[in-house]
């Protein structure tokens, strides 16, 4: 008994727990999980798999001989997201024991600008009253003041400085009689970072609940859509 | 008598330890972080068909997943590319309709991560996760 434990293959992690603090410009964060065999067989890989599309793992080997140290690299990518983000990847091994590690990649992701509600709308035929929209600027930056364009004249937007990292901007439609999106486009002044907000006259639906067992619903045609914002170069929000 | 209780006490907690190890075992590879999500922002896949055509059907895979297939109608809505296909879902969006987002499996959190951001950036309402996401969708459609 005391002779199969000594002899049995045991692969130990430095560390099953990353925590990465990517640059505002970074569109991937890497994690490093290192290993080394400290039993007396070989260990195999059998699976690497990642909790989400977002994120790859790679493994430097499929055998791990007795002794041998080696990496399993854990690349996420950041995409549009934002905040704490948490991914996984669990490893199976052919160990007798541990066969299978989750391996946790934690990674903080830098959000200049906070854009609250990043969405505005009114019904066709409401009082066309201003909206506002809360910027709140992310605690590792210094915006000072931000510029704010409407891609169509539809949408008057006014900014105010409310203080203490924080801006508001007004939003006001010309006319809700007529059914039109905007794009607001809201940079930080020496920013090339660019957030957007929308806009939108909405019209009133009138479909009806369908019964069960209807086939899947259909979306319905889009109406006038705001221009497309195409991200600038280096963009992760 | 506080021998008694400390023995009360003990095999109290002894009882309780039993499912709390029983569960910490059955679930280790369960992921405890996965967005929080109360019930009643859960919908059946046979609930969210009943809604029919009030509903608007969220896909929060990544996009080549989305391209593969995707239920017929659904607008793709994922976080790699959130900032340029939030606009073109807002445009779609009217008010009344109830939105239930997917992703892959019963799993995943992707849709979870989706659902949060459409409630609390664009602060829309009646946003619900497909329970099973994709694959009940497609075991009960294919």
């Amino acid at each position: 008994m005391i002779m199969c434990l000594g002899a049995r293959a045991e692969l130990k992690w430095e560390q099953t727990t990353v925590e990465l603090h990517p640059a505002p410009n970074d569109k991937q964060a890497i994690g490093h999980f290192k290993y080394q065999n400290t039993g007396k067989t070989p260990v195999h890989f059998k699976s690497v798999h990642a909790s989400c599309g977002c994120t790859t793992a790679q493994t430097q080997k499929e055998e791990v001989p007795p002794g041998d140290k080696g990496e399993i690299t854990a690349t996420f990518n950041i995409g549009d997201r934002t905040g704490t983000q948490i991914k996984t990847v669990t490893v199976e091994t052919d160990e007798a024991t541990n066969q299978k590690t989750v391996l946790t990649l934690k990674a903080e992701i830098p959000q200049q600008l906070e854009v609250t509600p990043n969405f505005v709308f009114w019904k066709q035929g409401d009082k066309p009253d201003s909206k506002t929209i809360n910027i709140k600027v992310g605690k590792d930056f210094t915006v000072k003041h931000i510029k704010v364009t409407s891609s169509t004249p539809d949408f008057q937007a006014k900014v105010e400085d409310a203080g203490s990292g924080q801006f508001k901007i007004d939003v006001k439609p010309q006319d809700t009689n007529k059914v039109v999106a905007s794009m607001l486009t809201i940079q930080p002044e020496d920013s090339q970072k660019v957030f957007y907000a929308t806009a939108r006259i909405t019209n009133v639906p009138t479909a009806p609940v369908a019964p069960a067992g209807q086939k899947p619903p259909v979306a319905p045609a889009a109406p006038t859509a705001p221009a497309r914002p195409t991200a600038p170069t280096g963009q992760t929000h | 008598m506080k021998f008694l209780l400390a023995r009360q006490a003990a095999v109290l907690a002894a009882v309780a330890l039993l499912p709390a190890a029983g569960e910490a075992i059955y679930f280790r590879n369960n992921i405890s972080w996965r967005s929080a999500i109360a019930p009643s922002e859960m919908v059946t896949l046979e609930q969210a068909r009943a809604w029919g055509d009030a509903a608007i059907w969220v896909d929060a895979r990544p996009d080549d997943e989305f391209a593969r297939d995707h239920v017929p109608g659904a607008l793709s809505l994922n976080e790699d590319r959130w900032n340029e296909l939030l606009p073109q879902f807002l445009a779609v969006w009217s008010p009344g309709k109830k939105m239930v987002v997917y992703c892959s499996s019963l799993s995943c959190n992707a849709s979870r991560e989706v659902a949060r951001r459409l409630r609390k950036e664009a602060q829309l309402p009646d946003v619900y996760v497909l329970k099973g996401g994709w694959e009940a969708w497609l075991k009960r459609n294919r």
